[in-house]
């Protein structure tokens, strides 16, 4: 008998998918989680070590996210990582719900990995990020169950999201106070200017993160 | 919904203020006029407008304009001390007037005091009942309840009399996609491409909304409001060319086995395909093979 599936996110998907919801606060966000499925049956983890931002408009809309898929799917094979879930930022503050279209993709996702993980924004959570001293990611946990629907997993069982790095909220405080997310770059961005590209921040947002490790 | 010039001229002008370079009026200006939400950096550079009484008073009379402008920003961003305190100024200025009554109608919704800012929206339809702004609120308060069917009720209601409002229709649109109601969200894209028939915009939302209702009926008209939005953007739109490839690899594996003779000529996909690759060697050249290898993937 293997151990409880543990879902892991690495700092860098993390911060980046948070900063993506920030910089639409004003609309529903959405964008895809890469990684790999790791530890064999004994320590079975699901590792999201990257995010791509989506989509910031019209998420119910198909040929944006098939044109996407494609394209991810191409890129991130190429570096040995598959998708593995897909994040959602619900348009209103106050709105908990996975809602229909979130679980629509969802399940498409869910035809690339079973053990496809659904991370929803949870806004209070990080309305009170500044003010604590939380380690968790900002995110409600869903995954589908044997009755194919979308459950959320509670804090009491082992099978949530933990972030990698202890420290990651720290660094998102500072990224979020010194506006980084300004520089956020989505699928949406580049589909109305193919000259903008996510690839740049990646650079900028690890330089970053090197300068201060070595200030300190 | 704004043009790509207008998006740089504004996204320039708001680096310039930005980093101190001045115009803060300009871009206010033109922020009002494209009806763009850019409520914090229209809080920031208005309030240091406002809070400076010789940039204030060489405003003359758009002065008020400005407080309004910065007071509904302010509820944006839920500075509501600011925004009252712009409120008050306005009343003293403009006593009794039904446009500052809206403003106090919307610091309640702000609030979050839904009860008390419908009354004060009702109250105010009744002097003036076809002021198309309260009507817009009472959908935006039943959408920011999270009641979206309300929201949709509202629009309705109010699209029957103010049917030529764009931004309505555009509204419930986009409402509707968010529900999956595709077919209702097509309606309204109908109506704005038959009022505006030259916004390649409109074409190509509703381009996106066929495709995703599916169906070979519907992905061939889709193909062709995508080739209207080609047509009308002069090749630029780089979601419509896209939007073609999608269409075409879709209509092959709907038509699989059918007569040869049922088949669209590929001539409009390798015009599309070509229009892409020459736009992403010159703009995104790193991104060019993953573009080739998806176009290759969608011919399957």
């Amino acid at each position: 008998m293997g151990g409880e599936l543990r879902y892991e996110i690495g700092q860098n998907a993390y911060i980046k998918l948070i900063l993506h919801t920030l910089k639409h606060k004003t609309s529903a966000v959405n964008g895809v989680l890469l990684g790999r499925v790791s530890g064999g049956d004994t320590k079975p983890v699901v590792e999201i070590t990257d995010s791509v931002p989506l989509f910031h408009s019209q998420i119910g809309l198909l040929p944006p996210l098939e044109i996407a898929l494609v394209q991810i799917e191409e890129y991130y094979d190429q570096q040995g990582l598959n998708i593995v879930g897909y994040y959602h930022a619900n348009e209103r503050f106050d709105d908990f719900e996975l809602g229909t279209v979130a679980k629509n993709i969802g399940d498409h996702i869910y035809r690339y990995i079973p053990q496809a993980a659904v991370l929803l924004l949870d806004n209070k959570k990080l309305e009170a990020l500044p003010k604590g001293k939380d380690r968790s990611p900002v995110m409600q946990l869903y995954t589908r169950d044997v009755s194919r629907s979308w459950k959320l997993v509670g804090s009491d069982g082992s099978s949530q999201v933990t972030i990698k790095e202890p420290s990651a909220n720290i660094v998102l405080v500072d990224y979020i106070s010194s506006g980084k997310w300004q520089d956020i770059i989505d699928f949406d961005d580049h589909l109305d200017d193919i000259s903008k590209y996510e690839h740049k921040l990646l650079f900028s947002l690890f330089f970053h993160h090197l300068i201060t490790y070595f200030c300190e | 919904m704004v043009s790509k010039t207008d998006e740089a001229q504004v996204n320039r002008l708001e680096n310039q203020v930005d980093n101190g370079g001045g115009g803060a009026w300009e871009y206010l200006c033109l922020v009002r006029k494209l009806k763009l939400r850019r409520s914090d950096k229209v809080l920031k550079h208005g309030l240091s407008i406002l809070n400076d009484p010789k940039k204030r008073s060489s405003l003359g009379p758009d002065e008020w304009t400005l407080y309004e402008q910065v007071a509904i920003a302010a509820m944006d961003c839920q500075c509501l001390d600011v925004a009252k305190d712009c409120i008050k100024t306005l009343q003293k200025r403009f006593l009794e007037s039904k446009r500052v009554g809206r403003l106090e109608a919307m610091l309640l919704e702000a609030k979050g005091s839904w009860a008390e800012a419908e009354k004060a929206y009702t109250s105010l339809l009744e002097d003036n009942p076809f002021d198309q702004v309260i009507h817009k609120r009472r959908a935006a308060m039943a959408k920011a309840q999270g009641n979206i069917l309300g929201a949709i009720e509202w629009l309705n209601k109010y699209l029957e009399i103010f049917m030529a409002d764009h931004d309505a229709w555009r509204e419930l649109a986009e409402i509707y996609v968010s529900l999956q109601m595709y077919k209702q969200a097509a309606f309204c894209y109908e109506e704005l491409i038959l009022s505006q028939p030259t916004n390649p915009l409109y074409h190509l939302a509703y381009a996106d909304v066929l495709y995703t209702l599916g169906g070979l009926e519907n992905i061939q008209a889709a193909k062709k409001y995508y080739a209207s939005t080609v047509d009308l953007t002069g090749g630029k739109n780089t979601r419509a060319l896209l939007g073609i490839c999608l269409c075409t690899s879709a209509m092959g594996q709907l038509t699989k086995g059918r007569n040869k003779e049922d088949k669209e000529s590929p001539e409009l996909q390798i015009l599309a395909a070509t229009a892409l690759e020459r736009d992403y060697k010159q703009r995104a050249p790193t991104k060019l093979s993953l573009l080739t290898s998806t176009l290759r993937s969608l011919k399957l």
